[in-house]
């Protein structure tokens, strides 16, 4: 368990909590964001922030100075998600050279990343763009020098040890291997995200 | 009710800011200059927040389908309806046929126009502010174009004429100050570096969007190794990516990102953000976070005397 939670000041009226994990930061986002006091509160990879209104500067700053441990109880995990994924060609425009650059053959890279069991960390950046973990912490992938003005709507990237899924269309820095057909964000849905931080995912072949 | 007849580089209708739902990767929006529209709401009898046409570098011109009350502020080019040239802060009353134009300002980059009523339009997740990326709110999610119709959400005629209190008209030039203090990532600069973020002035670059702005002339040294785990981030927060140019935030900023987080503007001066313009002069002036949360509540207060 990490040392005592002290609240950092990022901004006049952001405070910021480092955390040890993404289940810690998910944790400790959900009981703030419960208490109703702040304007957002916001989970990063192990991070959470609170931005509050000025008015209740004094309010806020008593409450998260109060704030001791982290409840991880937390939700079940639920059922795993699959998410058919197309790898390669005009969808993964990247996937050959980091194939190659990591010495594995496609089909190597394809039964790695669709055998293993993912959990999305964090969702951000953009809606429902969802950072996912699950591939060896022993990948290395660089993001792009020059990130894509437009990458279309379902394109699965990697950066660092991460997979990411960009749920719209949009720039996009991280490089592709893949696509996804699925329907990631739709404001008009009850429930707009398809993946929820928490989220147990497994990728498939289409 | 209004039809467009020129949309100009990019007008959205705006409304409040999309709060409380950024854990989902939901953007704020909202309008870039929040005390401009706020003023033109007044100007109308509406609420601060009521939908408005933001008007980027105008360009912009409508006609008149309906009697109805409007007003324009914010970075003012040579305003007019039909011909008649007109001032901005002051409630317009127009009648079916006149063509209201508002042109290119030569200072500031974004004009206000509100109605009595506000305009009506489509509201997702709370707001009607349209966020571009993800064709959120607004009219249909896009930027305005010509021959879309703008509706008011009621009535929009109103007798009364207002003017904004001169003491209270902001007043916009080509070098801005911004109060500003340190964020998370503050201490990875280097020791010069960390003086230069407060001290020298930079020039705004040439991608100056509603996602933000980058502040050019100084190459800050900042000890990142690249592989900072990606934060949660706001409007006002300054990142400073590897190659040393920092970017501040603007309205439709990303809700996370891996940057080191070098300073963040305070809360009382982020609505001048969205009237910089490339090639601005921008300082930033070091003030403790108490300090700035001061100054804001005492700019709100002088505004309120008139705003509420």
């Amino acid at each position: 368990m990490s040392a005592k939670l002290t609240p950092v000041r990022i901004a006049d009226d952001v405070f910021e909590f480092q955390v040890d994990t993404s289940r810690h930061a998910q944790a400790l986002a959900s009981e703030l964001r419960s208490a109703g006091l702040a304007e957002d509160v916001v989970a990063g990879l192990d991070r959470v922030s609170i931005r509050f209104d000025p008015a209740r500067a004094d309010q806020v700053t008593t409450w998260l100075a109060g704030i001791q441990s982290i409840n991880l109880t937390g939700e079940a995990a639920g059922p795993i998600i699959h998410i058919p994924v197309q790898y390669g060609g005009d969808f993964g425009p990247d996937l050959a050279s980091i194939c190659e650059a990591m010495g594995l053959t496609m089909d190597a890279f394809v039964a790695m990343h669709t055998e293993s069991e993912h959990l999305v960390e964090m969702i951000g950046f953009t809606p429902g763009f969802s950072y996912i973990s699950g591939l060896p912490e022993s990948f290395e992938v660089p993001r792009l020098g020059t990130p894509r003005p437009r990458v279309p709507a379902g394109s699965v990237g990697i950066s660092a040890a991460f997979t990411g899924i960009y749920a719209l269309a949009g720039p996009g820095g991280w490089p592709l291997i893949g696509r996804t057909q699925e329907r990631l964000f739709d404001p008009e849905a009850a429930e707009p995200l398809r993946l929820r931080p928490g989220q147990r995912e497994k990728f498939k072949a289409d | 009710m209004l039809r467009i007849l020129k949309a100009g580089l990019q007008s959205t209708l705006q409304g409040a800011p999309r709060l409380g739902h950024r854990h989902l990767g939901i953007p704020y929006a909202g309008p870039a200059d929040p005390l401009s529209m706020a003023l033109a709401n007044r100007l109308v009898g509406n609420t601060h927040n009521a939908t408005c046409v933001e008007v980027t570098f105008g360009g912009f011109e409508a006609e008149v389908e309906a009697d109805c009350a409007v007003a324009v502020t914010g970075a003012a080019g040579r305003l007019s309806v039909s011909g008649r040239e007109k001032s901005a802060h002051e409630t317009w009353h127009l009648r079916t046929g006149d063509t209201i134009k508002i042109d290119p300002p030569q200072v500031g980059a974004r004009t206000y126009l509100s109605i009595r009523a506000g305009f009506k339009a489509r509201a997702q997740f709370c707001s009607t502010s349209t966020y571009l990326p993800a064709s959120l709110g607004g009219y249909e999610g896009r930027a305005l174009m010509p021959d879309d119709v703008l509706v008011p959400a009621r009535e929009s005629v109103m007798s009364e004429s207002l003017k904004t209190p001169d003491a209270l008209r902001p007043i916009f030039t080509h070098a801005f100050a911004l109060r500003a203090c340190v964020s998370a990532e503050t201490d990875l600069l280097a020791p010069e570096a960390r003086a230069a973020v407060f001290s020298e002035t930079f020039t705004a670059g040439r991608q100056a969007t509603r996602m933000g702005l980058s502040l050019e002339g100084h190459i800050l040294s900042v000890a990142s190794d690249g592989k900072m785990k990606s934060a949660p981030v706001f409007p006002g927060i300054v990142q400073c990516p590897p190659s040393g140019t920092p970017i501040v935030l603007l309205c439709d900023a990303q809700t996370t990102g891996g940057y080191p987080r070098i300073a963040s503007i305070a809360r009382c001066d982020r609505h001048l953000l969205g009237q910089v313009r490339p090639g601005d002069q921008i300082t930033l002036l070091h003030r403790a976070p108490d300090a700035a949360l001061i100054d804001f509540t005492e700019k709100q207060a002088l505004l309120d005397r008139w705003l509420r």
